[in-house]
């Protein structure tokens, strides 16, 4: 860094932080989805339902599924809550998330 | 991600690198420039910046900064519960540098980013929200005076630095050290908010009729605090006419009634004006928030022809009974949140509604610590 007329330079910092959260990434995909109970969980938007509502005919009528499985967090503003979602991988192969205004 | 991507169109800035200064503790890479100028033009091209410049954060001053609230570099100040990020009392500082806050307003700083990672504020959600909301700051307490925070004419306007600075240093915290900007990031406001440059006021206490705000929410008059408040836009109201507390707070009500029915929390903006007759009449805060709560209602029928919410109109039209049903504005007493600022001239109040019908963030004071 070349200093300026009086020879000297500016020392400044960097105001970002690099955070570190924890992510499990994403579930492996399954190799069919024959048989497989299939997860809806809506945010509580208002179109949320609806559009994995129409996800879910598409593959019903693609895929030999063994059936749905819908549940709202309850709120949209928030995480569902850690014994929600333990709750929702029990009764579910394949979970689909939506979010829909 | 927006930031990395943002830095690596920028070829020719140079790179920020490990900061070798053996006389202090701080940790954040750093970079040398010519000038403050090159330093603002580099903020700007890395996206640190709110689309203002930049106050170029120097290790002496952000070492001020920490000396004056008595921090260590690594002391954590807050962690955003959602994404578990973690506000350092370092990357604080040199947002609160950059923002153009004195070393003294940092103890402002230090309990606003206390209150706003409090769970019960939710952050997260009035930060990305579309709906918009910004983060209102609230000072009270002798610090107000000390700093020279601005409660008076145009209390929600420019030109008194402590007020700028404060509420922007808050901004730039949310953007570099939580990253939820607007500009490619998480921030999905559909409209946005002004306020989100910044907005921070202070209660104007020698205009009260009643204690003030730090009193109501638990502390002591000697405090000083800062409340936070996920604010939507005020929605200013002159009423010149009114002048009992009962009349002033129907007007204030007619402003409210957009809101629909079962709001959760609202700051009323009281004019020192309108304060006035409160105070002739010996009006208190509970006074207020009672009134209010038990006069201002409507019959589901009513309040389905002003279309709030949607879902009424279709209960009014299906169902009689449920049409004649009383439903009040506020979804308790409590909702009110009463606070006194602005100018002597003018009969000038507002409403400021908080984000998610006031039912998904709650406002949160905390003490300032101003013992350094």
């Amino acid at each position: 860094m070349a200093p300026n007329d009086n020879g000297t330079t500016l020392r400044v910092l960097d105001p970002t932080a690099t955070q570190s959260i924890a992510t499990d990434g994403m579930a492996m995909r399954p190799d069919s989805l024959a048989g497989k109970r299939i997860g809806l969980l809506t945010n509580d938007k208002l179109n949320a339902a609806n559009l994995l509502d129409a996800i879910y005919d598409v593959l019903a009528e693609r895929f030999d599924v063994s059936s749905a499985y819908r549940v709202n967090k309850g709120d949209a503003s928030r995480p569902a809550k850690p014994e929600f979602l333990a709750d929702f991988s029990e009764e579910v192969d394949v979970a689909l998330l939506a979010n829909g205004d | 991600m927006p930031r990395s991507a943002t830095l690596a169109k920028s070829s020719t800035l140079p790179e920020f690198v490990a900061l070798d200064m053996t006389n202090t503790r701080l940790t954040s890479n750093s970079i040398e420039v010519t000038d403050a100028l090159e330093a603002i033009e580099t903020y700007f091209e890395n996206g640190w910046s709110d689309g203002l410049p930049v106050v170029p954060p120097t290790p002496e001053a952000v070492t001020a900064m920490l000396e004056a609230a008595n921090l260590a570099p690594d002391d954590i100040l807050g962690v955003e519960p959602v994404k578990g990020a973690v506000i350092t009392a370092e990357k604080a500082a040199i947002n609160a540098v950059m923002a153009g806050c004195k070393p003294e307003y940092m103890p402002v700083v230090v309990a606003a980013v206390e209150a706003m990672t409090q769970p019960e504020f939710n952050l997260h959600g009035i930060t990305v929200s579309t709906m918009g909301a910004a983060i209102l700051l609230i000072v009270n307490g002798p610090i107000v005076k000390e700093l020279e925070i601005n409660s008076g004419v145009s209390v929600f306007g420019p030109g008194h630095r402590a007020n700028a600075t404060i509420g922007r240093a808050i901004r730039l915290i949310v953007m570099n050290v939580l990253g939820t900007s607007s500009v490619d990031g998480l921030d999905k406001g559909t409209l946005g908010h002004p306020g989100k440059y910044s907005w921070c006021i202070a209660e104007r206490e020698d205009r009260l009729p009643w204690e003030p705000l730090h009193v109501t929410r638990g502390l002591d008059e000697s405090d000083s605090s800062v409340t936070v408040f996920s604010g939507l836009s005020g929605t200013p109201f002159g009423e010149h006419e009114a002048n009992t507390p009962e009349r002033i707070l129907d007007a204030f009500a007619q402003r409210l009634y957009p809101l629909g029915p079962g709001f959760g929390e609202v700051i009323i903006v009281i004019c020192p004006e309108h304060a006035a007759h409160f105070a002739r009449e010996g009006w208190n805060k509970k006074q207020v928030q009672n009134y209010l709560f038990e006069t201002a209602r409507k019959t589901t029928s009513e309040w389905a022809a002003m279309g709030l919410p949607s879902s009424t109109r279709d209960e009014a039209d299906n169902d009689s009974e449920k049409a004649d049903e009383i439903l009040n504005l506020l979804a308790s007493p409590d909702s009110i949140i009463p606070i006194v600022a602005g100018g002597d001239g003018g009969a000038w109040s507002m409403v400021i509604p908080a984000w998610g019908a006031g039912k998904r963030s709650t406002a949160v004071t905390r003490k300032i610590n101003t013992n350094g």
